[in-house]
């Protein structure tokens, strides 16, 4: 336990350090940071943005709307750790448990069950451990990052039921990066919280 | 605390009693005999044999079905701790069904394992306290390391 809290202390030291060496003064886009600015260049507004086209058009009306359910969720998740609020992460965790458990994956067609099936079984496991680690919000953040793969590839396959910003975080993870999607077009980082709410990239929009 | 408060409830007789009747109430072990490597880590994503070695060392009571249980495991209440922490590890990650899960639970698991090792969270302090078998040095971790990295770059 001890070790865990010195080690969280520590790596929360290190990636404040790291924030604070590589933000810029007032852009929201613009990064010091390679990769990003590399995005930067590419994405820089939303007028410009990559519009992405979900794959399948004939996603049943049950399935859109217990997929969007899930999607909900997520939003909400998201909107918790941007918060630095590990509870309300968890709470919406649970909610996309419950979501997951209505998905009913007899209507898809065997494409989609495909791209389903292969994100599933990963999305439920994250979400039962965002659930049951109020009080570790990094380690919520870790599977985060993984849960946010799982949705992309969910939302990119059947829609999101609404827009969906799909946005970058290149610092996260020892500058390795991570994505996350987003209802607004507004950056507001789930991954550094409120010490860095306004770093990340836009990547595309997806609808 | 809460010890010296139960503690005080009862007579040391009626304590004595309460040990002897919780020996008899033996969790079942985790130690099944058909060993199927088929859905193996290390049939699924090959490994050096020493990095096996290491991680059937260091891993595997905990994370497999097939739990090497010390002594102290026969003595309850002891033994339900064991019981627990070993099932709450196998249902985490199973190495010997590894290859039951989907290809992106894989995927992450071993990025977990990465993070973990990485961090000195696995194998547990407590773990190790009692199993110098499976302290890892530096050296070995870097091999388990090194051997999770190649693999991620090929799948």
């Amino acid at each position: 336990m001890k070790t865990i809290i010195i080690s969280t202390l520590a790596l929360t030291a290190i990636t404040f350090a790291a924030c604070n060496n590589n933000q810029p003064a007032t852009s929201e886009t613009q990064h010091s940071d390679s990769t990003a600015a590399a995005h930067h260049e590419t994405a820089p507004a939303e007028k410009t943005l990559a519009t992405v086209k979900p794959q399948f058009t004939d996603v049943s009306p049950a399935t859109a709307t217990a997929l969007k359910a899930v999607i909900d969720s997520y939003l909400q998740l998201k909107n918790g750790l941007a918060a630095d609020d590990d509870a309300a992460t968890a709470k919406a965790a649970e909610a996309m448990s419950a979501a997951l458990a209505k998905v009913d994956a007899s209507q898809l067609t065997p494409e989609q069950k495909k791209i389903y099936a292969a994100n599933e079984e990963d999305l439920k496991e994250h979400a039962e451990h965002i659930s049951k680690n109020t009080g570790n919000i990094e380690h919520q953040r870790e599977h985060f990052a993984q849960m946010s793969e799982d949705i992309y590839e969910l939302a990119k396959a059947f829609g999101g039921g609404q827009p969906l910003y799909h946005a970058h975080c290149p610092m996260y993870n020892n500058n390795k990066g991570a994505l996350w999607l987003s209802e607004s077009s507004e950056i507001k980082n789930p991954y550094m919280g409120a010490k860095m709410a306004n770093c990340g990239v836009m990547e595309e929009l997806i609808q | 605390m809460l010890k010296s408060k139960i503690a005080q409830g009862f007579s040391p007789g009626m304590l004595l009693a309460i040990f002897v009747v919780i020996q008899f109430f033996r969790p079942a072990k985790n130690q099944d005999s058909q060993q199927d490597a088929t859905q193996d880590i290390a049939t699924i994503y090959p490994m050096p044999d020493s990095v096996q070695h290491m991680m059937q060392l260091a891993c595997y009571d905990c994370h497999s079905n097939h739990t090497r249980y010390p002594w102290y495991a026969e003595i309850q209440p002891v033994g339900w701790l064991l019981n627990k922490h070993v099932q709450e590890g196998r249902q985490e990650l199973n190495f010997q069904e590894y290859g039951k899960y989907s290809f992106r639970r894989q995927r992450n698991k071993l990025k977990r394992m990465k993070e973990q090792i990485t961090a000195g969270k696995m194998p547990l302090s407590s773990y190790t306290l009692l199993h110098p078998e499976a302290r890892l040095t530096p050296a070995q971790k870097q091999a388990i390391l090194t051997w999770i990295d190649s693999t991620l770059t090929k799948i």
